[in-house]
């Protein structure tokens, strides 16, 4: 490890670490953010807080 | 026997056994089970038959902390004690609450319910209330319960002519202690006033305190300063975890039938949560009442969720055509988690016409109250899902995290803890006889020996709590 570090250029070094954040939008959303992105898949009878109402997911229909 | 003075009831030489001092629920129940025992019994009443400004004076004092009610308007100082403003709510605590409970410091008691059980038919008697029903599950978190809305038995009224007629019990009005006088062993007499005016010292076997939930606390403190710890030697916590119910509008629910819970005669209808659901979500326990919402709140309940949820409005809507009651407001009381800063201490600087120090109340809600509130909401709108039964809606203040509004119903009135019963000498003042620990001869009745208050109102517990100290004591005193 410390060998690559040396052979690279500090400049190198610092744009690596600047795009580092930027690596997470390449990750696979996890499944439990599906029902926010695609209501099809949520589950109807999840209990959810709207408005101070406590509700199904399928009442928001 | 009843004397207006103490002038009286010492000419009249009778010679008791046992000082108690208040004639509420646990006084009157108290003397009424010694004077049956053939054990003579005086009854020191600070007021007269009747209300009266004067009388109520005493009681003034100050809240230090969250909203409270005046010291003066929250109780009474007259025959019969506050049993004369009682509403007449009756349930006796839960098995539960007498349990100690890991996510709550200084929960549970020396006692179990079981100890108590044994006097709920004469409490039935007293309060004349019918036989209480077991609680019926509605979910797995949540429990319909029975709170009996009994006639509201003033002690004072009910209890006159019987009093009046015992040749065992005098009830001496116009009078009461001051102070106690102890020598860390016994209490060896007290300092009476009468009408007015000192009327000197006053000695008996046994002294029994049963003056409130918060005026126990005061007279207590007051002795024990003035005899530099000779009445209560252990007094740590002494005046210390002091609760009340604290008790709000919570929210409300559409309900796709009223008549799927059985209400009582007022409509109401009443559930708290199991134990199972406390130990989930680490909460004090607590009632919700239902009260039934008038027509045009029910529309504009059924509005505000045609914004969120429209086919559900609109099922909620051709329900309301069905059936005119079909919403509710829904009222939270729940335990308070003991806690030693909410406490009753003597002002330093204001004293009565008697020149004991009036009281200066520390009180304050916690944030496990706080979580306790929004948790139970939840789990009584998640088992209105779960059953179909209807919607809950959580009240704005709540769940933008906003401060107790100051114009709900606040609290119960309800004056529990101040000298709770215990085996800590630390963290009690009474031991499990309600006897205070280190003294031979004082006991305390009432609610101040309350360790925990549970979720419902404790004039039922007091009773019982009574009766019980009733019996120990009527061995315990020699004839």
């Amino acid at each position: 490890m410390s060998f690559f570090i040396r052979k690279m250029s500090r400049r190198t070094i610092v744009q690596a670490l600047i795009a580092l954040p930027a690596l997470s939008l390449f990750r696979t959303p996890p499944d439990a953010d599906a029902s926010h992105s695609d209501p099809s898949r949520a589950d109807p009878n999840e209990i959810v807080e709207v408005n101070g109402w406590i509700l199904k997911r399928s009442d928001l229909a | 026997m009843i004397f207006d003075s103490y002038e009286a009831f010492r000419a009249a030489n009778f010679k008791p056994k046992v000082c108690i001092l208040g004639s509420g629920p646990a006084g009157t129940t108290i003397a009424r089970k010694l004077g049956a025992a053939g054990i003579q019994v005086v009854v020191l009443e600070a007021g007269s038959r009747e209300f009266s400004d004067e009388s109520q004076d005493f009681y003034r004092g100050t809240t230090v902390g969250d909203f409270y009610f005046d010291l003066d308007i929250t109780r009474l100082r007259f025959m019969g004690g506050s049993s004369n403003h009682w509403a007449g709510w009756c349930r006796v605590l839960d098995k539960q609450d007498f349990e100690p409970k890991a996510w709550a410091p200084d929960t549970g008691w020396p006692i179990r319910r079981t100890d108590i059980e044994p006097y709920l038919a004469e409490v039935h008697d007293i309060l004349e209330l019918p036989d209480f029903r077991p609680d019926v599950p509605v979910s797995d978190d949540i429990r319909w319960v029975q709170l009996i809305k009994s006639p509201a038995v003033r002690f004072g009224e009910k209890f006159a002519d019987e009093l009046d007629k015992s040749r065992n019990i005098a009830v001496v009005l116009n009078t009461y202690a001051t102070e106690l006088a102890g020598d860390g062993k016994r209490v060896t007499g007290a300092k009476l006033w009468s009408n007015g005016q000192d009327a000197g010292a006053f000695s008996a076997d046994y002294f029994i305190v049963c003056t409130g939930g918060l005026e126990n606390s005061r007279l207590l403190l007051w002795s024990n300063q003035r005899s530099n710890g000779g009445v209560v030697p252990n007094a740590t916590a002494l005046g210390r975890y002091w609760m009340e119910h604290p008790t709000f509008e919570g929210g409300n629910a559409i309900l796709a039938n009223y008549s799927e819970f059985e209400v009582d005669a007022v409509n109401e209808a009443f559930f708290s949560p199991t134990l199972a659901a406390m130990e989930r979500l680490q909460i004090m326990n607590f009632g919700i009442r239902l009260i039934e919402t008038p027509y045009p709140g029910v529309k504009s309940l059924i509005a505000d969720l045609a914004c969120t949820a429209p086919d559900m409005a609109e099922w909620m809507s051709s329900k309301l055509s069905q059936n005119l009651r079909c919403a509710a407001q829904l009222y939270v009381a729940w335990e308070q988690a003991p806690l030693a800063s909410n406490q009753v201490e003597l002002s330093k600087t204001d004293v009565d016409h008697a020149g004991v120090p009036r009281i200066e109340l520390h009180w304050k809600k916690s944030e496990l109250e706080r979580r306790t509130l929004l948790e139970g909401l939840r789990l009584f709108g998640t088992t209105m899902i779960e059953k179909n039964l209807g919607r809950v809606r959580i009240a704005d203040w709540i769940t933008n995290g906003d401060d107790y509004p100051t114009t709900d119903e606040t609290a119960g009135h309800h004056h529990m803890g101040g000298t709770r019963m215990g085996t800590d000498v630390t963290k009690s003042v009474v031991d499990a006889n309600c006897k205070v620990h280190g003294m031979d001869n004082l006991y305390v009745g009432g609610s101040s020996v309350f360790c925990t208050s549970g979720e419902c109102n404790p004039t039922t517990t007091i009773t019982a709590l009574a009766c019980r100290l009733g019996d120990h004591l009527s061995k315990v005193v020699t004839v």
